[in-house]
């Protein structure tokens, strides 16, 4: 068990050092080539070191979260983090459980943050899409929707989404009760996150 | 018997007109004078209870608009040494949020340089009109390309004008994209065919016409940027193209970075 969490931390302190090594990389490619007024290399260079910034955010990001939400492990060996410089920005992905599962992602500049942003701050529009499946909630000051998929069998699904900025904060779980996603999403870092994703 | 009845009638109308007719004018005249000063008085006090400050500065809801101020100043673009060297103090620092800033703002400012770049190597000359240095606009309200907007105009007196838009502007994208993978749709009516695709100096184009806009011309660089021109009172399609194939169309994508 030793064995295993040492490799861990040299694993994750030796991708921090190749991520710091990328960035310092852009931003001399990016200095040399706007000094030698190759604007596009020099603009290319600082999308990659903004992707290698987006990556490192992640990676914080993914170490602010709980290592348990209700009675689901996280699976930390499926930990995903995208740094995408274009219309979506960067992914986070931290998965929960085995037989019972949930799942968090956050989505940079998200392309559902304004119908999300209507629905939760218009009162008529959010009014008519509430329904028995749909309502607007808040989690730790932070307002959001709760949406419930009901199955065949009887069991149901739930996410909640949460837009913070440009970023969608969603929270998925497979066959549980309202009550439990929320337990889930205040045990969320929000603040934290919200803090870094700004 | 009659006949004196008659002529003593005709006497009497004429006498009466010789005598009336220079006071009836008269009074016509004093008459119409009067009219016009009360219509001048009557209007002035309605547009005293409509506006009651005397003027039109009021809008409908008695809020009161804008007659003019200074603008804002020009802002330079970001120092792109000075912000690249901000997100190396704040990576090292382990702000990332504010590392993340501050490269925004370096790309922002390589985006405008290059936008002024390709807006200097357009011809000061096409096919007759003059390029309006004045309505140069280089827009860059994201990082990363989606919304740089390079944009100048051509005008020729008196009413031939040509926009010239470069970019990736998602907007002219998405209609690019409807036009260039739906082909049915742009050659179905022969009859009244508005919109076709077309070749401008070998890159795939197309071009659509409306009586309101004039005709429309996008040429797709590469993989995201775009050419756009806007060509009004143009004389037919022939004119468009031979104005856009007087820019050099290489030269901007390579500049744009399109492979």
């Amino acid at each position: 068990m030793k064995s295993f969490i040492l490799s861990i931390l040299v694993l994750t302190a030796a991708t921090c050092v190749a991520q710091t090594q990328d960035f310092a990389k852009g931003i001399a490619t990016a200095k040399s080539s706007y000094s030698a007024g190759k604007l596009e290399d020099a603009h290319f260079a600082l999308l990659q070191a903004l992707q290698e910034i987006d990556i490192r955010i992640g990676q914080e990001i993914l170490k602010l979260l709980p290592a348990q939400l209700d009675t689901m492990k996280a699976n930390i060996k499926e930990d995903q983090v995208t740094g995408n410089a274009g219309f979506v920005g960067s992914t986070i992905l931290r998965t929960y459980g085995v037989s019972r599962s949930c799942d968090l992602s956050i989505i940079g500049n998200s392309p559902l943050i304004g119908t999300l942003n209507s629905l939760i701050n218009t009162p008529i529009i959010g009014g008519m899409m509430s329904d028995a499946n749909n309502k607007i909630i808040k989690v730790q000051g932070y307002k959001g929707r709760l949406t419930k998929t009901p199955h065949e069998d009887g069991k149901a699904s739930y996410s909640i989404d949460i837009p913070m900025n440009n970023s969608l904060v969603t929270l998925k779980m497979e066959n549980g009760t309202d009550t439990q996603i929320m337990n889930m999403a205040n045990a969320l870092p929000l603040a934290q996150i919200a803090k870094l994703i700004q | 018997m009659r006949n004196i009845f008659k002529t003593t009638s005709i006497f009497c109308a004429l006498v009466l007109l010789l005598c009336v007719s220079p006071k009836a004018q008269l009074l016509k005249k004093i008459k119409d004078k009067a009219n016009q000063a009360v219509d001048k008085a009557f209007d002035k006090k309605v547009n005293e209870t409509t506006q009651p400050n005397g003027d039109n500065s009021n809008g409908g809801n008695g809020k009161v608009s804008n007659k003019g101020g200074a603008g804002l100043k020009n802002s330079s673009p970001p120092d792109v040494m000075a912000q690249i060297a901000d997100a190396e103090k704040a990576h090292n620092a382990g702000n990332f949020n504010d590392a993340r800033y501050s490269v925004q703002q370096a790309l922002m400012g390589v985006e405008i340089q290059l936008g002024r770049e390709i807006l200097k190597s357009l011809p000061s000359t096409v096919n007759g009109m003059d390029k309006d240095t004045a309505a140069n606009i280089v827009m860059s309200n994201n990082w990363g390309w989606n919304n740089l907007t390079i944009q100048t105009v051509y005008n020729q007196k008196p009413e031939k004008q040509m926009t010239i838009t470069i970019g990736n502007n998602s907007m002219y994208s998405g209609l690019a994209n409807i036009y260039f993978g739906n082909t049915a749709y742009v050659q179905a009516n022969d009859k009244d065919q508005n919109v076709k695709q077309t070749k401008v100096k070998g890159y795939k184009a197309v071009i659509q016409y409306s009586d309101n806009k004039g005709y429309t011309l996008l040429v797709s660089l590469g993989q995201t940027a775009l050419i756009v021109w806007e060509c009004v009172n143009f004389k037919d399609e022939d004119d468009v193209m031979k104005t856009a194939s007087e820019f050099d169309i290489d030269g901007i994508k390579k500049m744009m970075g399109e492979q």
